[in-house]
């Protein structure tokens, strides 16, 4: 990669975090330094704090309800307290970790770094965002002291009109959570448009910013329309209007079709972003450039755009008319195409290539086996005589956790091995993180699979208690629960134990041709010493020159070798 | 094809209407299409990844175009998907539209149980049908969104507050299976003083459970007569309705209406007093003593507030709107008939 020599001056970067040229992470001490750091890298690191930390309330809340379901009658909880914990589980994955998880962590993280940037297009924005999301967990979590809601993640009217007043705070909360979001996507977009480095086409951008692309498109344009779902909620709520509540003449499916026109396409923002780690792991880990790059960055495209046609396959049994329900069916099918695109170019890029069986790349293999069940799973839903049997059951529970949980949180931790080398500039211990791989994978598929096959025997969503003859499968399911939280705490370690355990990693690894290995590790504050000045594509491995592909230490950057402890 | 009326699989229950065996096809057909694309997809990767792994002397090949194999299989399963599209929407539609002849039976939910209204005025909790006859049920909630399930049927239909939303179907055989709700609608574990109930006496979206009995036209038959109000033969003719027929259908109600759930006829002290020997008696409540007559039994059943007897919590939902006056006037005959 070639380097023209513009210095870095003049920035913000100079003023507030110290040298450009120095670590990212030593640059400048103190706390304040990082609770007002402009630096999207810092703010990755806090959002990433935050993510995980809500990952583990969120999934306290899932082993407690799964264990409340181990077996019928009163386990550990009661009915009230059960349908409180669900719905908790739900709101905070979605809205606190799902959502915000790739894009706001390893997204802000990477994006600049991806296209050669000092930092994203509005740093001071993306700061701001960071703290409107702080105070969007606040708020949502206080409903939990004023009595929790019990709704469901979903409010579902007229049930969220009659319920305890502390629906008012979660839905609050989610409608401040929904600035922080327009804002990242909106830095997003601004900064992929102005800010490439040279040389770094269109057709030259790596399909993590594509992806990133095509999540910002859908939550800038989505995500306004719940917050308007959401205030007409409180409004109804308050004053009585009558758009929702049956008893003053509203219609409680027009809520449904409301919510639901944000919530389909929010799907998506939380899937195309653990696509778009996908197909980075794939591209490193196969020594391959993607098979079909056009391809697999327009159908991230599609995948946004087609998502905001969908929105009424979560109605088809709700009341819908008959020739809504048809349109939506056959809209529906549409999604498989640009999703199958997407599973058929990993598997072909993985040909002729040479795989190195690193921890990231096993979760990005998990991804393709575990995101195809999604997948195809989600033809059952489509199918609209298949869905009236289907659709409220566990069936569907298990579809959409193959999908988000299988797909994006699976992506996440192969994300978070890959890059943590690169963030932190410590390595992890392989053997652990490929042990931890085997429990999520094997715990995750023990806990879903049952729950496909209730949910296709009749076993409805969101019981807290079950008829006997489900019984085998919620205990198997539970088992399943304990065996992948074994799996999570034992890569949470792996990770957290890099930090201090962890050898000073190399420049670049994993051998990637990706652009962001080309800097530092970690990053410098400027994230590149001069602006980088880009000659090839970023999984152009044959261009590429031995250099750049070496894991070892460069000696042209001074980097010191491992066996000299610094720090 | 599967047969017709075919016991539970391992995946999916048995089947009990005309519309199963077609879904059933058709859940299988994807089931099995899937199940090769994942072994195909699945296995392709997991060779790549040994064949092509990592080791000295291998290298990655630069990653070619190949245009026709790109066009193919973005194309090729648009073939499939529209297959599925027409052979669901058909299998829709058949389960959508109503023959004209059906049997319409009325189906009132709330939280959380079921009611079933026949068309000689029968009610009841528990749905009965003829088989091989079509049955059309229009369904309803008085207060928040309930689903009405009926896995062996393969159908299930929202219940939406302040619109009627119906269903049919035909069942195929003699038998039984459960009626569940599958629209969360909420749920109680503790009574209004904010005591925990116990386990049993919780309800919920979980428990609003009904059966479906479908049966011989002979014991539809006897099921729809034993279910009208036998009142009603007398009262045609301007005749007073006899006490024992009064009492029995007073004790129907009390077993129907779940009055059973908080009062017992034996003495014995539930959540509320028992009927047992009340009638006549008089009690203190928090408004004073009052005695236990037509009038106080009318209100305690419309507005259950209104006079709470000492002891007692005040938990009990208001029937106002569910049950009629002749209904309360065989409530009190059943009452009056439980003396000391």
């Amino acid at each position: 990669m070639a380097a023209i020599d513009i210095p870095v001056t003049g920035s913000h970067a100079e003023d507030a975090h110290g040298d450009p040229h120095a670590n990212y992470l030593k640059a400048t001490h103190g706390i304040r330094s990082w609770l007002l750091t402009i630096d999207h890298k810092r703010i990755g690191l806090m959002y990433l704090t935050m993510v995980s930390l809500a990952f583990l309330v969120g999934g306290i809340f899932a082993l407690l309800v799964r264990i409340e379901l181990f077996s019928r009658g009163q386990t550990i909880i009661d009915g009230e307290t059960y349908n409180r914990f669900f719905t908790l589980h739900g709101a905070v994955m979605v809205f606190l970790f799902i959502i915000p998880s790739v894009p706001a962590a390893l997204g802000n993280f990477f994006l600049p770094i991806m296209i050669g940037a000092k930092d994203v297009a509005f740093p001071k924005i993306n700061l701001l965002s960071f703290y409107i999301y702080i105070a969007g967990v606040i708020i949502l979590l206080s409903s939990i002291i004023m009595g929790a809601v019990d709704t469901g993640w979903t409010f579902y009217t007229p049930y969220s009109l009659q319920t305890s007043n502390s629906v008012i705070s979660m839905t609050l909360g989610v409608f401040v959570l929904g600035f922080s979001s327009i804002l990242t996507g909106l830095n997003f977009l601004v900064t992929v448009h102005t800010m490439r480095a040279p040389g770094v086409t269109w057709t030259r951008m790596p399909l993590f910013v594509w992806g990133m692309y095509a999540t910002s498109l859908i939550q800038v344009l989505a995500t306004p329309v719940l917050a308007i779902t959401l205030l007409l909620l409180a409004g109804e709520r308050f004053f009585g209007i009558g758009i929702f509540d049956p008893k003053l003449g509203g219609d409680p499916v027009l809520f449904q079709h409301f919510f639901w026109f944000y919530s389909h396409p929010a799907v998506y923002i939380m899937i195309v972003p653990g696509m778009a780690i996908n197909s980075e792991l794939i591209a490193t880990f196969s020594r391959r450039a993607i098979f079909g790059y056009f391809a697999v960055a327009m159908s991230s495209i599609g995948l946004a755009i087609l998502g905001f046609l969908v929105w009424g396959h979560h109605l088809f049994v709700a009341g819908m008319s008959e020739f809504a329900t048809m349109l939506f069916s056959a809209l529906t099918f549409l999604v498989a195409i640009p999703s199958g695109v997407k599973v058929f170019n990993w598997t072909a890029t993985m040909y002729k290539g040479s795989i190195v069986w690193a921890s990231p790349m096993l979760y990005a293999m998990g991804f393709i086996f575990l995101f195809s069940i999604g997948g195809l799973t989600g033809l059952f839903l489509g199918t609209l005589s298949v869905d009236v049997h289907l659709t409220d059951t566990y069936f569907v529970v298990a579809h959409f956790h193959y999908v988000m949980m299988g797909g994006t949180v699976i992506a996440f931790l192969g994300g978070l091995l890959y890059w943590w080398p690169k963030m932190t500039g410590k390595m992890h211990d392989e053997r652990k993180a490929k042990i931890g791989f085997w429990f999520v994978f094997i715990g995750f598929n023990t806990v879903f699979i049952p729950q496909f096959i209730m949910g296709s025997r009749g076993m409805p969503r969101r019981y807290y208690d079950y008829l006997p003859q489900f019984e085998p499968f919620h205990k198997a399911s539970t088992i399943g629960s304990w065996i992948l939280a074994v799996g999570l705490f034992l890569t949470a370690y792996t990770l957290l134990e890099a930090l201090w355990k962890g050898k000073k990693a190399p420049r670049n690894p994993w051998g990637s041709a990706g652009y962001e290995w080309m800097t530092d590790t970690p990053p410098c504050v400027a994230n590149f010493h001069s602006t980088p000045v880009i000659t090839r594509g970023p999984y152009d491995y044959h261009l590429a020159t031995p250099e750049e592909l070496s894991t070892g230490w460069d000696e042209v950057e001074g980097d010191k070798p491992a066996t000299k402890k610094k720090d | 094809m599967t047969e017709p009326n075919a016991p539970a699989t391992f995946q999916l229950p048995e089947q009990m209407s005309t519309v199963a065996a077609d879904v059933d096809w058709l859940y299988y057909f994807i089931y099995w299409l899937s199940v090769v694309l994942f072994v195909g997809i699945v296995g392709a990767m997991l060779y790549f990844a040994w064949k092509y792994r990592e080791r000295p002397g291998h290298k990655a090949m630069p990653t070619g175009h190949n245009l026709p194999l790109e066009i193919g299989w973005t194309v090729a399963p648009i073939f499939v998907l529209v297959f599925l599209f027409h052979k669901g929407f058909e299998g829709y539609m058949d389960m959508t539209v109503p023959p004209a002849n059906a049997m319409e039976i009325k189906v009132n939910s709330k939280q959380w149980g079921w009611e079933f209204v026949y068309p000689n005025g029968g009610t009841d909790n528990e749905l009965h049908v003829p088989v091989h006859k079509p049955v059309k049920l229009v369904i309803s909630s008085s207060d928040v969104l309930h689903s009405f399930f009926v896995p062996a049927l393969r159908v299930k239909r929202d219940v939406v507050p302040g619109m009627y939303t119906t269903q049919w179907f035909e069942a195929t055989h003699v038998g039984q299976d459960d009626v569940m709700c599958a629209e969360y609608c909420g749920g109680r574990s503790k009574d209004s003083s904010g005591n925990g109930l116990p386990f049993i006496q919780q309800t919920g979206h979980w428990s609003m459970h009904s059966m479906l009995h479908v049966e011989t036209d002979e014991d539809f038959t006897k099921y729809l007569i034993g279910i009208g109000d036998p009142c009603a033969s007398y009262t045609v003719k301007g005749q007073t309705c006899p006490d024992s027929v009064l009492v029995a259908q007073g004790k129907k109600i009390y077993e129907k209406k779940a009055c059973q759930g908080c009062h017992t006829n034996t003495g014995a002290k539930l959540v509320g007093p028992s009927w047992k020997g009340i009638w006549g008696k008089t009690e203190s409540t928090d408004h004073g003593m009052i005695k236990v007559d037509e009038a106080y039994v009318r209100k305690s059943i419309l507005t259950p507030q209104a006079d709470i007897v000492t002891g007692f919590p005040p938990t009990m939902p208001s029937f106002s709107g569910q049950i009629s006056e002749a209904e309360i006037d065989e409530v009190i005959a059943y009452i009056k008939s439980l003396k000391e």
